[in-house]
């Protein structure tokens, strides 16, 4: 057959109708955009959730299931069920297996934002991403008891500097009333924006969390029993209990003998979840949503093939003089009939340069501003192969649905007489 | 595909026949009554004339001679090839290599232009750009002159122009790559008697120096006295 003829035809018959198919085309690429977009995200998305914590081989609390452990934990979400003992955590200091301990302690927030407290470990030894260790924006970590570090979302949102006193809250909960007025906090220092949950905390010691309840045994402030700045100067803030560590190991092959031991301790009950085998199975769970969104854009992208396809039936009427020219000159029926599955590819490609164009151009526009007011890093990298696959089901798709007007071409002009215009 | 043909285009040109058919017979369906032609010969370069009333199976004979549909009964040959023995793929090549066609109007595909449907054939056919001297841009522009197509037209779309030209055009594309014969159905019908009448000497007359036989089909009578040839074609049979 001759292929160069059938392309140059092909590509000379949608020049011509360019206005008529235009409009074709925006809908398929938009659909296509759709689809991409959507798989783009989904692939940055699980990425960014799947290292919202790395490097903690085990993540220790009171006993509870693993989801509502790693939720409370990590994602700041929900409450404990319950604390550790504070010899529990000393034991485990101890313990030979284990190379570092990042104690946490939850339960008052900042206007709705979680106080966690910890201690100089944090910076040391959490990590997120591709290891990456959580480092100062400006200031520094906090080094006495009523200092507090702002993560870069809090900062952001409430426009915080170094330097400022801030009154934290009892309890959670957007709107505390009882506030630890009486021990207001020094902003020490801010953190660099992670794009994690890390972002949306802010972090004290845990002495600081100590002394701010001091006179609060009973849940609410007793007048003239809460301590100020100048009384806490030289006490002792030893915490009773904390609500979970972070456990680093020595090494990563005692993992699973030091969780079957703490998971089976006589002490207390406790609970320790390897924190990427709950993410994945958080993200199981979510997956699903993501999954059918990813179904209804490929019904999209199939409604607009759809559209293309009925165009280009539609056109197939205007198009009987063309063809019987052609056939009188010699073309075969299947010349002819290719001419509609080369300009259904031909659409499909366009539209997909198009979305990748608009794709490319959407994501640097709205990268800055969704990492300065969401905290989400969207970087603009290669398509994976996945995404290059899905990408070429769209031309591979108009390739068969262009079939349906092609057949019926090949089966009319294979029996038309010379010149002759049969319509439908 | 072109040895077989060159030995069948050397033994008609050793042979004297445009075009040979012989007790033509067709159907559309197997339910209508047979359509039946008269014989036809037409030497080598000479032309024929049909004169036919509408509905007398002028289009019908037309779509045998090009090998677009097969006859029921007896054969059509041009240019010493049997159209019925080929398939339908070999047919269209025939088609392609050996036939040029006009049309009454609608002739030209209207993505292209003037120049690339001239030179139509010789991208469908490897025996028309054989026959092609010196390039087909060139043979197509010289014949777009002689067609008096003015060359600011060779570029345009052109359905923008006139019936007139349309149809010029359209014999410059039969006329590309010399095929031995041109199927000519009622081409001059939309034009006007002075265009009908230029269009019929220009075509005849560039055909001849072609050795390209012409078969005209017209239910205008007063038009045969161009041609070598006449055939009057009966009404519904």
């Amino acid at each position: 057959m001759k292929t160069r003829l059938a392309f140059s035809l092909a590509l000379a018959s949608l020049w011509h109708r360019r206005r008529v198919l235009a409009l074709v085309c925006l809908t398929l690429t938009l659909s296509v955009s759709l689809l991409l977009g959507i798989q783009y995200l989904r692939t940055e998305i699980r990425q960014s959730f799947t290292s919202t914590i790395s490097g903690t081989d085990l993540i220790v609390g009171a006993r509870s299931g693993q989801l509502n452990l790693l939720l409370y934990t990590v994602f700041h979400i929900g409450d404990a069920t319950n604390n550790i003992r504070w010899s529990t955590f000393r034991k485990l200091q101890e313990d030979p297996r284990i190379d570092w301990l990042i104690p946490i302690s939850l339960g008052d927030s900042y206007r709705g934002y979680r106080v966690v407290a910890t201690d100089s470990n944090f910076p040391e030894h959490f990590r997120y991403g591709q290891e990456q260790p959580v480092s100062l924006a400006e200031g520094e970590w906090f080094s006495d008891v009523f200092h507090v570090v702002l993560g870069a979302g809090v900062a952001r949102e409430l426009g915080h500097q170094p330097g400022e006193e801030i009154i934290l809250s009892h309890g959670g909960g957007r709107t505390s009333f009882s506030n630890h007025e009486d021990t207001p906090f020094r902003i020490t220092g801010i953190l660099e924006a992670t794009g994690t949950p890390v972002d949306q905390a802010v972090y004290i010691s845990l002495a600081g969390m100590e002394a701010m309840h001091v006179g609060w045994e009973s849940g609410v402030a007793i007048p003239g029993r809460t301590l100020t700045p100048e009384k806490a100067q030289g006490m002792d803030f030893t915490p009773d209990a904390i609500t979970a560590a972070y456990v680093g190991l020595k090494s990563p092959v005692l993992t699973f003998q030091l969780q079957r031991a703490l998971n089976q301790s006589a002490e207390e009950p406790l609970s320790a979840i390897l924190p990427g085998v709950a993410l994945s199975e958080l993200w199981r769970l979510m997956g699903q949503f993501e999954k059918a969104l990813l179904g209804i854009t490929g019904f999209v992208v199939i409604t607009s093939l759809v559209g293309l396809v009925a165009v280009l039936l539609t056109l197939q009427t205007q198009r009987a003089h063309e063809i019987a020219v052609l056939r009188a000159t010699g073309a075969s029926t299947g010349l002819v009939a290719s001419l509609h599955v080369i300009e259904c590819v031909a659409l499909a490609l366009v539209s997909c340069l198009l979305a990748l164009a608009v794709g490319a151009a959407l994501l640097t526009g709205i990268a800055p501003w969704l990492l300065d007011n969401y905290g989400i890093n969207l970087a603009l990298r290669p398509l994976n192969p996945t995404e290059w696959a899905l990408l070429a089901t769209v031309p591979a798709a108009a390739a068969l649905v262009g079939l349906l007007p092609a057949f019926s071409t090949w089966r009319r002009t294979r029996s038309q007489g010379l010149g002759e215009i049969s319509g439908q | 595909m072109t040895s077989t043909t060159e030995t069948r285009l050397s033994r008609a040109r050793n042979g004297e026949f445009a075009l040979e058919a012989r007790d033509l017979g067709f159907r559309w369906a197997t339910s209508q009554p047979m359509l039946r032609f008269p014989d036809l010969t037409i030497p080598r370069g000479e032309h024929l004339f049909l004169q036919g009333a509408s509905g007398s199976g002028k289009s019908t004979l037309l779509s045998l001679l090009s090998g677009m549909q097969v006859p029921e009964s007896g054969s059509v040959s041009i240019l010493g090839s049997e159209l019925q023995r080929l398939g339908p793929g070999p047919r269209d090549r025939f088609r392609a290599d050996h036939i040029g066609v006009i049309f009454q109007q609608f002739n030209l595909v209207p993505y292209l232009s003037a120049l690339a449907n001239v030179t139509l054939p010789c991208r469908l056919s490897r025996v028309r750009l054989g026959q092609t001297r010196p390039d087909p841009d060139s043979a197509a522009k010289e014949l777009l002159g002689l067609l008096a197509i003015p060359e600011d037209h060779w570029h345009r779309k052109v359905t923008r122009l006139s019936i007139g030209q349309q149809q010029r055009i359209a014999a410059a594309r039969a006329l590309m790559g010399s095929p031995g014969i041109i199927l000519a159905d009622e081409p001059t019908s939309a034009l006007d008697a002075d265009n009908r009448d230029r269009f019929l000497d220009l075509l005849l007359g560039l055909a001849k120096e072609r050795g390209t036989s012409v078969v005209f089909v017209s239910h205008d009578r007063s038009l045969s006295r161009h041609f070598h040839h006449q055939v009057h074609l009966g009404g519904k049979s």
